[in-house]
């Protein structure tokens, strides 16, 4: 039961992710398109939103990429270690990743977005709270320390893809 | 060195060399860090330059630029690249090796991604050389070299990364500049190539098919590049907005004119993109936390000053440079390893009065080296499996293609005009 429901909130985060990054390709496309064609107003907000969503992409899709192992680590030294060392790295490595989404992404990403919503700062076009932006560090941060914790309790997961290798 | 930077340093080393995610390792260093400053809002800190590292415009490009390769990887467009290249080059003594070369190149001007390149291109080439009579670790090895050059030649997601974290440098001047060395890159590999040829004896040659139609197969995947260049250079659009036409343009191709993308396959590739782009983002927002440490403690100027003093001379100091992200590169990815570097040693070599822009064609020509060493090298151990043979086997046949990247990389460093002339004659 409880598997199902965490099952169902995985594939919600992949389709909000999916829905949020279709969204930041029109938003820059009609900017594109505005400026140019005849009898729309270029709009300068396109820009501001796709900043906006662009935080929330990145970060939401780090912490599913995080679920898969798919962040780029030099697992070279690991590899020479005997398999009890190696069992005893991998939960240091959970461990350290549960104090930086813990601490810096959950905490941190709190006060950020408390203060910034409480000094009612907004974006200079939309005129939306920056604070919501800022949200996507503590819930991107929330998901990091479940797939952490799920981690740990050692339940199979898919294996290092491939193109997780960015930019090259 | 003071108490804090040596807990910053301690504390990153560890956490890597467990495998810690370099993104994670920044992450951490930096809080550490800066809660040892004290009197500072440490976690409020971390999370807000990691927000505000990600929330830049200019950083919008990665995501469509790699939804755009992979879009374009999806389809056959290595095949018709492949094509052209057999067309160009297949005749000549020895062609197939050089078709394998040309492709990685042309591959480059449109997807920018060397893994997609090694994959797609690989698939293909390695079988045919093997059947050829060439050496599997040969061309494996030939395959991953030529693969890199892809991130040399515009467009590059690895050079808007450099762009944003050397600041106030162009991205439209550093694609131009990537032109010249990426195919100089490409023909280093391609002489390298050539001796081996002759050596061995082997020449086999690839059946050109008819020009005009490969040509004109493969025109409308070259487009891209001359829209996403020519939009850039002629100020219609943003590299941005450049790299979101570049998405709309490999849709309207894939989907619409080769119909080798169904519809139902788009929210896959749209979540590949999210994750691919996702891990270069927060290596980005991560670090941005670490640089906010290391500019605190006046770590680029420490550094600065103790390259400086051990030499005055810009010939001296980018040899010693080179050697470093050399040996970097052959344990870091070139990601984290522009993020982490490029704000401490560019002041130096700027004071230097080394332009921004040629230093970043050297950072990333020299990381795109490390792709292809081990123990880690993305490149070769890709190609490794995709031609199926082990990085043990294959790292000798490396050597020579080795000896030609670096021979291009000191010319690149020691003759800036090939990186600056195009971009100075297009006024950039």
């Amino acid at each position: 039961m409880l598997s199902r429901v965490w099952n169902l909130a995985v594939r919600g985060l992949q389709l909000l992710t999916i829905a949020l990054f279709a969204a930041l390709v029109v938003d820059v496309l009609w900017g594109v398109v505005a400026r140019y064609w005849p009898g729309i107003v270029p709009s300068d907000w396109t820009e501001e939103l796709g900043i906006y969503l662009l935080a929330w992409v990145s970060l939401l899709g780090s912490a599913l990429t995080y679920r898969e192992h798919g962040h780029l680590g030099l697992d070279y030294f690991v590899t020479l270690f005997d398999p009890a060392a190696q069992r005893l790295t991998a939960i240091i490595v959970e461990l350290c990743v549960l104090v930086f989404a813990g601490y810096g992404l959950c905490y941190g990403g709190y006060r950020l977005v408390a203060d910034t919503l409480a000094s009612g700062q907004l974006t200079p076009v939309l005129q939306w709270r920056t604070g919501y932006m800022y949200m996507s560090v503590p819930i991107s941060g929330a998901f990091f320390v479940a797939f952490a914790i799920e981690h740990l309790l050692g339940r199979p997961l898919p294996s290092r893809p491939v193109e997780a290798a960015p930019s090259a | 060195m003071s108490a804090e930077l040596l807990v910053l340093l301690i504390v990153f080393i560890a956490v890597l060399g467990l495998g810690v995610p370099v993104a994670v390792c920044l992450g951490l260093a930096a809080i550490v860090s800066i809660a040892s400053i004290g009197d500072v809002p440490t976690g409020f800190l971390v999370a807000q330059r990691i927000a505000t590292g990600i929330a830049s415009f200019p950083l919008l490009a990665i995501p469509f630029f790699v939804l755009s390769g992979l879009l374009m990887g999806e389809g056959g467009m290595a095949r018709r690249l492949i094509d052209l290249a057999a067309a160009l080059v297949g005749h000549l003594p020895g062609g197939l090796a050089y078709v394998t070369t040309t492709t990685c190149m042309l591959f480059g001007a449109v997807s920018g991604s060397a893994v997609a390149a090694v994959s797609s291109i690989g698939s293909f080439m390695i079988p045919q050389m093997v059947t050829k009579g060439y050496g599997r670790d040969f061309s494996v090895a030939l395959t991953a070299t030529s693969a890199t050059t892809g991130l040399i030649i515009p467009p590059s997601n690895i050079m808007i990364v450099y762009a944003v974290v050397a600041g106030n440098v162009s991205v439209a001047a550093l694609f131009m500049a990537g032109f010249v060395p990426g195919v100089l890159v490409g023909l280093c590999i391609m002489i390298a190539a050539f001796f081996y040829n002759v050596k061995t004896g082997n020449q086999a040659r690839m059946d050109p098919p008819p020009l005009m139609p490969a040509l004109v197969a493969a025109l409308p995947s070259m487009l891209l590049i001359v829209i996403v260049l020519g939009g850039i250079l002629g100020g219609i659009f943003s590299a941005t907005e450049a790299s979101a036409v570049a998405v709309a343009y490999a849709l309207l191709l894939g989907v619409g004119l080769y119909r080798e993308i169904s519809v139902r396959k788009l929210p896959d590739i749209l979540l590949r993109s999210a994750k691919t782009t996702a891990v270069v983002m927060l290596l980005i927002g991560t670090s941005q936390a670490m640089s906010w440490a290391l500019s605190f403690e006046r770590v680029p100027q420490t550094v600065g000053e103790a390259l400086l003093g051990l030499s005055q001379s810009p010939v001296v100091v980018l040899m010693i440079i080179n050697v470093l992200l050399l040996v970097v590169g052959t344990f870091m990815d070139m990601t984290p390893a522009t993020l982490i570097f490029t704000p401490i040693l560019l002041p130096a070599v700027m004071a230097l009065g080394v332009d921004p822009v040629h230093f970043g064609i050297i950072l990333i020509t020299n990381l795109c080296i490390g792709l292809c060493t081990p123990p880690v090298g993305t490149c070769l151990f890709l190609a490794s499996s995709v031609g199926n043979t082990t990085i043990a086997r294959v790292v000798p046949r490396v050597v020579p293609f080795f000896i030609a990247m670096v021979v291009a990389l000191l010319l690149i460093t020691y003759i800036p005009e090939i990186s600056l002339w195009l971009p100075r004659r297009l006024g950039l």
